[in-house]
């Protein structure tokens, strides 16, 4: 049962609104090491200096979308045990089967509550304390 | 000259073209609609969005962000930039004396957004105590407003919007839609000009 504020995470969306709306609700769970990038290509450097627990990412990005940066993820091996979990869209279907294909761990679908983020969070890491 | 080609969303959708015979349609009461366009991509798109629950509450916000995230993201898909992407914001009336203010929470959600996102704000026409229907033609950027006038209940439940009847006063929208520039706003009685 791991503790909440024992997850270091790395929030990775365009949206600087939905950055913030995510960031909200991981405190709400008890998630507090957290750290953000604009797009796939930064949160990758993010990622190569300083590894993290877990990232949350959306999947329309620029530069490297989120299947991107989760094939780069995968494919580096510091890296690679990382925990993934793909913010997508209602109509995304198609892109969860691929993600599936990319080793991702879990998906979420927006718009999300944050009951919902815990138990997703909760899937990959088993039961938060 | 050719045709409109016609289009109407309601809430919850949106509405993204670069066809120049394009426009989109929508009614709203307390509800916004964002109209938003890459003037040299020649991209433009509509959506039509309420704040559910609490309104400003984190689910409200969650689902209000990714309302606008479908319109960004389906303007980028087609070759808009983010950096030039400019918006007006219709909507967010309040329709019904003594209720919480919906439209006034919507309408802020949304102003903030533009903000924090970086994205030109062009003006428009927020909050008020009636309805609106809207015509946003993509390429061109041009709004054309209809202030509707009539019994408030029948614009608050927003589901139904084709069979609304109301008095209608016509309002022309003369819309250059300037990046970075929030148009001069003149209220003549029941009109509004942007210019």
């Amino acid at each position: 049962m791991p503790a909440p504020a024992s997850i270091s995470t790395l929030i990775v969306d365009d949206q600087m609104t939905m950055r913030a709306l995510v960031r909200a609700a991981l405190n709400q769970i008890g998630i507090t090491e957290i750290r953000e990038a604009p797009d796939g290509e930064a949160g990758l450097r993010s990622l190569v200096s300083s590894p993290a627990n877990l990232v949350i990412s959306d999947y329309n990005m620029p530069k490297l979308d989120g299947l991107g940066l989760l094939r780069a993820v995968r494919s580096y091996a510091p890296l690679k045990n990382t925990a993934f979990i793909m913010l997508t869209g209602r109509a995304d279907i198609d892109l969860v089967a691929r993600a599936r294909q990319f080793g991702v761990n879990n998906y979420l679908v927006k718009p999300f509550t944050t009951q919902t983020l815990k138990q997703k969070i909760s899937e990959v890491f088993g039961p938060l304390g | 000259m050719l045709a409109d080609e016609k289009h109407h969303i309601v809430q919850g959708e949106y509405f993204v073209s670069e066809d120049p015979r394009a426009v989109v349609s929508t009614i709203l009461g307390s509800c916004v609609a964002a109209c938003m366009r890459d003037p040299v991509a020649g991209v433009g798109g509509m959506n039509h969005f309420l704040l559910p629950g609490e309104g400003a509450g984190q689910e409200g916000l969650r689902y209000g962000a990714y309302a606008m995230e479908l319109l960004v993201n389906g303007l980028l898909q087609r070759g808009a930039r983010r950096e030039r992407l400019e918006a007006k914001l219709f909507g967010g009336g309040r329709l019904l004396k003594g209720l919480t203010d919906i439209g006034l929470q919507n309408a802020e959600f949304a102003e903030r957004f533009l903000q924090d996102e970086g994205i030109a704000y062009g003006g428009g026409s927020l909050r008020g105590d009636h309805a609106r229907r809207i015509q946003f033609w993509p390429v061109s950027g041009r709004v054309r407003q209809q202030k509707l006038v009539g019994d408030a209940t029948a614009f608050a439940a927003e589901s139904r919007p084709r069979e609304r009847r109301a008095a209608q006063e016509d309002i022309e929208l003369f819309d250059d839609f300037g990046a970075g520039r929030r148009p001069a706003a003149r209220e003549t009685g029941n009109d509004l000009e942007l210019f």
